[in-house]
């Protein structure tokens, strides 16, 4: 227990570099500058160092437990995630909604986190997240839900045996890339990321700088870690593979969807939220729907 | 360690907050490009204030308003535009850390002006909302736009130093939610060289609020930008001036780098009824110049 307890904080610690040091090398696909290893830990150390002011009347309980919140969420999706060799650190029959409710709270993890400073960008930021968090949430369940008709079972442990013989990604091709959508939202990245954009000076984070903004982009990269994680055991089999012990597949595939999100997350524009409410309601959850319908109708035949 | 953090944090790239003036927009927008300075979306996650060009005094308060909001100890290096300002920012910031070449705040940390209290709280407005108690506006139910629901109204002034929007610029807006309900121009844009209504600069600019710095970069360079769904991420119709110029039609000019001859209309009559990234993205679908022009001539037209 305390083995694995460890183990899942060593992946959201490794893994939140790792994510970081992506968004650092992406840039030279556009031929800008990658930059190293150590880019990384040198921004993160001079956010930590570089001080911080306050706006007036804040909520500082808000403003402290919005990055808690999401590092909490992300952790603990991550927990039901079969990482380490003994498996899950917990081995819940009903794992995927123990994840479904961790995605849930991120929308307030993210709203308290635009409320907290008392401003009206951050605020902005924060309805602006709401809107569209609500309705990417539903495709995440019809999709987790799909991964989970052949496996008879809610368990991540479960679904993930249920691909030894064909991963998800072939059986259900339309999952991952929805899921991948669902991940750039609850991460806050690029095309989904209404909270945080430049065309808000910020939005949730305008107001923040120092160790607090520093917790925030930490917290942000642990749910990439943990949405990887998840995505890795739900649609690439997650451990399961030749040769090589089962937790080091498990982190070549997470690591081969962080990269994904990160590459997507910096080449795909964002469109105004009214238009990518309109797509979400209209074109991603009538797709994801039939996805659910297929699933069902693939297992009963 | 605490040591060793501050020698880590020195191999980041110099944080700065952009104040720029006049004739400065490029070169400004060329440190997007350059190494070891990262521009800061917002002030407070900046450790330089970087004040390019003269600012003219209209600005200045403004100005003030944004230094204060780096956080303390802070610095400030005035830059003309000439040479790359790497060296200059990088040794402010080793200053900044023994303790030199700190820059005191400019405005006494207290209320824009006095209590002017009504109300059964003082606050300027009616119940618990609205007014302006001590000089900051606060959000009041008001009709809506859109669909009749009274939802708080907010208005409040954006600019001259604010990131997306063109330097100079200063907006009194009311907003309900992310709705833009009113409009007015309080000063328009500062003017700037040719060189920031080149195409591929123009184009840059809107991608950057599209989400997308990597593409920018490489149209910045003159070259195609290698993005998905940027050009149709802006709906169509959206900002159209006339029937078909609309701005996917603008930014599709400007990538083939068709300069345009676009005339902006009025910011106060374009931008009611538009959310406020409709109402960005609108705003930077046009030439600096065309926008300021366009100021210009509705400030002569009211005058008249």
């Amino acid at each position: 227990m305390m083995i694995a307890a460890l183990n899942l904080l060593a992946m959201l610690v490794l893994g939140a570099w790792l994510a970081a040091t992506f968004d650092r090398m992406a840039p030279a696909l556009w031929g800008g500058r990658a930059r190293g290893p150590l880019a990384a830990l040198a921004d993160g150390a001079a956010m930590l160092t570089r001080p911080a002011t306050g706006t007036e009347k804040p909520d500082a309980m808000l403003r402290i437990g919005a990055p808690l919140l999401y590092l909490v969420l992300a952790a603990v999706g991550l927990a039901v995630v079969p990482i380490g060799p003994a498996g899950a650190l917990i081995e819940s029959p009903v794992g995927i909604v123990i994840w479904g409710s961790c995605e849930a709270l991120i929308v307030i993890a993210v709203f308290m986190h635009g409320w907290a400073p008392n401003s009206p960008f951050p605020l902005i930021g924060a309805y602006r997240y709401a809107a569209i968090a609500l309705p990417v949430m539903l495709p995440s369940m019809f999709v987790l839900i799909a991964a989970a008709i052949p496996a008879e079972s809610l368990s991540v442990t479960a679904i993930v045996e249920s691909q030894r013989e064909v991963w998800n990604v072939v059986r259900q091709p339309l999952g991952l890339p929805l899921f991948v959508l669902v991940g750039l939202t609850l991460t806050l990245r690029g095309p989904m990321d209404y909270a945080d954009g430049l065309d808000l000076a910020g939005g949730t984070s305008a107001e923040q700088g120092g160790r607090g903004r520093a917790l925030w982009q930490m917290a942000r990269l642990a749910m990439l870690v943990a949405f990887s994680g998840m995505a890795a055991a739900v649609f690439l089999g997650g451990p399961l593979g030749p040769v090589l012990p089962g937790p080091v597949w498990l982190w070549l595939k997470t690591a081969l969807i962080m990269a994904v999100v990160v590459v997507l997350g910096q080449a795909v524009g964002r469109t105004p939220p009214a238009n990518m409410l309109k797509l979400l309601w209209v074109f991603g959850l009538p797709i994801s729907f039939l996805h659910l319908v297929a699933a069902g109708a693939l297992a009963l035949w | 360690m605490g040591v060793n953090l501050v020698s880590l944090a020195r191999r980041a790239p110099v944080s700065v907050y952009p104040c720029i003036g006049p004739e400065m927009l490029p070169a400004v927008e060329a440190l997007w490009q350059a190494r070891g300075i990262r521009l800061s979306a917002t002030p407070r996650d900046a450790e330089i204030l970087l004040v390019a060009g003269e600012i003219p005094d209209d600005a200045r308060p403004a100005l003030d308003r944004v230094h204060d909001q780096v956080p303390p100890p802070r610095a400030v290096h005035h830059w003309a535009g000439d040479g790359d300002p790497h060296d200059a920012l990088v040794a402010l910031r080793d200053r900044l850390a023994r303790g030199e070449g700190l820059s005191p705040d400019r405005q006494p940390d207290e209320p824009p002006n006095e209590w002017r209290g009504k109300g059964d709280n003082g606050q300027g407005g009616k119940g618990m909302m609205g007014g302006v108690p001590y000089g900051r506006p606060m959000a009041m139910t008001d009709d809506d736009l859109r669909d009749g629901l009274a939802l708080d109204a907010y208005s409040a002034q954006f600019g001259p130093f604010a990131p997306m929007l063109p330097p100079g610029l200063v907006l009194d807006l009311t907003l309900q939610g992310d709705v833009i309900v009113k409009a007015a121009v309080a000063a328009p844009p500062f003017p700037q060289p040719p060189e920031a209504s080149r195409p591929a600069a123009c184009a840059a600019r809107l991608l950057r609020l599209l989400g997308l710095d990597g593409p920018a970069a490489r149209v910045a360079a003159g070259r195609s930008p290698n993005a998905f769904f940027a050009v149709r991420a802006v709906p169509a119709g959206l900002g159209a001036a006339a029937p078909g110029a609309d701005i996917r039609s603008r930014l599709r000019g400007w990538l083939a780098d068709e300069p345009g001859t676009y005339q902006a209309p009025d910011p106060a009559q374009m931008l009611p009824g538009l959310e406020w990234h409709e109402a960005v993205l609108t705003l930077a679908s046009y030439t600096p110049d065309a926008l300021r022009l366009a100021c210009l001539a509705a400030a002569e037209g009211r005058a008249a």
